[in-house]
């Protein structure tokens, strides 16, 4: 082609090529927003997304969620901040370790106790522990389905579980696996025995899907509410975060 | 499948996005080839689509990955074969076979980051690593426009500095998650000074930067940034006094910042061309192919940017600088939805380290700040630089991955009973 010829179509390409760039852009922008989108209806349906409990403070009752890793201490930088005497700026650090529990670390010189007995190095806090830092008195809650060993929790709900009597010595490695228990609707008048954060987090293709694939589907055992539970005095199940956020506005 | 929802799922904006692009290259490439009709072009026209329909459908086939991410680094590796081709037709295929190397690279790092469960046996070793590769230079380094940070080795030559980017992000982004604030800045601060003592100013910016950036995003103090910001400025005053031939090369570039035409001819001629390809080029470029920009020393490296502003245009230039910003937009996503502060933080210091290059880069070359020789992310020519910027593209999808994998936990917990006991 001569010279001139393909300057003249290289004027011309110029054109095109700014517009299929903004297109490429605006198809990005598309893209991001439709993410970010998909991504909000997702944390709708998981409240409790990134959270493995809340810590509880025993001497005021409030709660705060409970990230999987972060700091306690005073500060406000804090993922759990407690303003209580002797609790440092930076106290303990916390990492949720699959199989074990909690890790907990206290920051150098930080005095930090377990169901009373002082740790120094690191230590594993599991469901219903309680610690202290400085003055300030916690407990750990956790989330049921979480993998950490904590046969005492276990035994303590021996009754709603789909287990014999006799089998009280039920192995954590035992319980099943998440899509052997696809929840059930909830009957009228009866409830989960154990609370149901996302009881329908799943679509109901998701559900069906699940429930067909794995024939036949052990269905979670509900309990018979007692009259006087049936009606008032049942409260339902509240996401840690919804509640700390309305504590705060409090 | 019915037709709705096939048509639905043709529609998609991310595979919109990637035929876009396919016919971006196809259209820019087969230009090229009715130049002076060489069969390379007509092949490239050809080839370099496939690989981009790989490079952002394919991959997100064999493992969970961000397309956009994907789509948006492809385009700016095709643009930057695209356009080196176009300059010198070798270096056109050298940069795609670097090019190829990088995506394997990239899928590396996104394995590494997605499935090893813990850095901390391996922390020191990459920080032990680190410094002994930046030292490495003042030892057998070769000197390239006045930077002492080259290694040669077996007829190639590369920069270690490159290499230590993704080691130093891992490091800093483990130990700051465990709040090891100081030591950090310590082992941040050692590095930068090596820099700073092999001449590579432009980079040891890119590292100071980073820097503080992670230490605010972990800490929230204003304080430390001010503390760093005040140290580094202690120690350019420090250095100028001690070592002034050192400091006097980072001086030049600033005096001629400040003003290039005083020295058009000698220490100005650069940033001058530069600034005069991009004012030829205006608002919609002179068309590809039919620039000059080659006239400027560096154009294949530094000065990429002006070559594209001359040929596509201005407009063009801010389309290539937005899609930048979206690359560091969706970094920041990825690190706001991360579970764990290293992930969250190894992600904010990959979107940090790009911004900043770009800035540092771009700014150079539109005379915003002072000029500092590192390459343009994914366009320039430079096998180390290309493999490492794919390589923290793939740091954060793999992050994105383990967000991903998180979300199916939480379902699955939530399938379980979830909720507090």
């Amino acid at each position: 082609m001569s010279s001139d010829a393909y300057e003249l179509l290289a004027m011309l390409m110029r054109y095109v090529f700014i517009a299929l760039g903004a297109v490429i852009l605006f198809r990005a922008l598309r893209q991001m927003r439709k993410d970010a989108r998909a991504h909000k209806k997702e944390m709708k349906q998981l409240p409790d997304a990134g959270l493995i409990g809340e810590v509880v403070d025993l001497d005021t009752g409030k709660s705060q969620p409970l990230p999987r890793e972060g700091l306690m201490g005073s500060g406000s930088g804090c993922d759990i901040r407690l303003k209580r005497r002797k609790v440092r700026r930076r106290h303990v650090l916390f990492t949720f370790v699959e199989g074990k529990g909690l890790r907990i670390k206290p920051h150098l010189g930080s005095w930090v106790a377990m169901e009373g007995v002082e740790i120094t190095a690191p230590a594993y806090a599991l469901h219903g522990t309680q610690m202290t830092l400085g003055e300030a008195h916690i407990r750990i809650r956790l989330f049921a389905g979480l993998n950490v060993p904590n046969p005492a929790a276990f035994q303590r709900d021996a009754q709603s579980l789909p287990m014999d009597e006799a089998n009280e010595e039920m192995p954590w490695s035992g319980m099943p696996l998440p899509f052997e228990q696809v929840p059930q609707a909830q009957p009228p008048g009866q409830r989960p025995v154990t609370q149901m954060t996302w009881d329908y987090a799943y679509s109901l293709e998701e559900l069906d899907e699940a429930r067909q694939g794995q024939q036949p589907v052990q269905t979670m055992p509900y309990v018979q509410l007692p009259e006087d539970e049936q009606t008032e005095d049942y409260v339902p199940y509240e996401s840690p975060v919804v509640r700390h956020r309305r504590s705060e506005r409090r | 499948m019915s037709d709705k929802n096939k048509k639905r799922r043709r529609l998609t904006p991310g595979r919109a996005m990637v035929s876009t692009v396919m016919l971006f290259f196809f259209l820019a490439f087969f230009l090229l080839f009715l130049k002076d009709f060489a069969w390379q072009s007509l092949a490239l026209s050809l080839v370099v689509p496939v690989i981009i329909l790989f490079g952002s459908v394919g991959i997100t086939k064999l493992f969970p990955a961000d397309t956009l991410l994907l789509s948006l680094t492809n385009f700016l590796c095709a643009l930057g074969v695209l356009v080196l081709y176009r300059l010198d037709p070798d270096r056109g295929f050298t940069q795609a076979v670097n090019y190829g190397v990088g995506v394997a690279a990239m899928i590396g790092c996104t394995l590494l980051i997605r499935y090893l469960p813990s850095f901390r046996f391996v922390n020191w070793a990459f920080m032990l690593a680190s410094i002994g590769l930046l030292a490495l230079p003042l030892v057998i380094g070769t000197e390239r426009n006045g930077a002492n940070s080259w290694i040669t080795l077996g007829g190639r030559s590369f920069q270690p500095s490159e290499i230590v980017k993704i080691a130093l992000l891992i490091s800093m982004a483990h130990m700051l998650s465990r709040r090891k604030v100081i030591f950090t800045m310590g082992f941040a601060a050692i590095c930068v000074l090596i820099l700073a003592v092999q001449n590579d100013f432009g980079t040891a910016l890119l590292y100071f930067g980073t820097a503080l950036v992670l230490g605010y995003a972990s800490t929230g103090n204003l304080l430390l940034v001010g503390a760093g910001v005040g140290g580094a400025g202690a120690a350019v005053v420090l250095g100028n006094m001690i070592m002034p031939d050192k400091f006097a090369r980072a001086m030049s570039r600033v005096e001629v910042w400040l003003d290039p035409w005083q020295d058009v001819q000698g220490a100005g001629y650069q940033i001058v061309q530069g600034l005069i390809a991009m004012a030829n080029g205006g608002l919609w470029g002179v068309g590809l192919g039919a620039g000059n920009a080659t006239v400027i020393p560096e154009h294949y490296n530094d000065f990429i940017f002006a070559v594209i502003v001359n040929e596509f245009g201005m407009l063009f230039g801010l389309i290539v600088i937005l899609m930048y910003a979206f690359i560091m937009i969706r970094g920041i996503m990825i690190a706001r939805n991360t579970r764990t502060m290293f992930h969250a933080l190894l992600a904010t210091g990959c979107a940090a380290m790009i911004a900043l290059q770009v800035f540092v880069i771009i700014g150079g070359n539109i005379k915003l700040i002072p000029l500092t020789g590192i390459t343009l992310p994914f366009i320039s020519y430079g096998g180390t630089s290309l493999v490492s910027s794919l390589c923290i593209i793939g740091i954060l999808q793999g992050v994105a991955a383990r967000n991903a994998a998180g979300i199916h936990e939480d379902r699955e917990l939530a399938m379980q009973g979830g909720g507090v006991r």
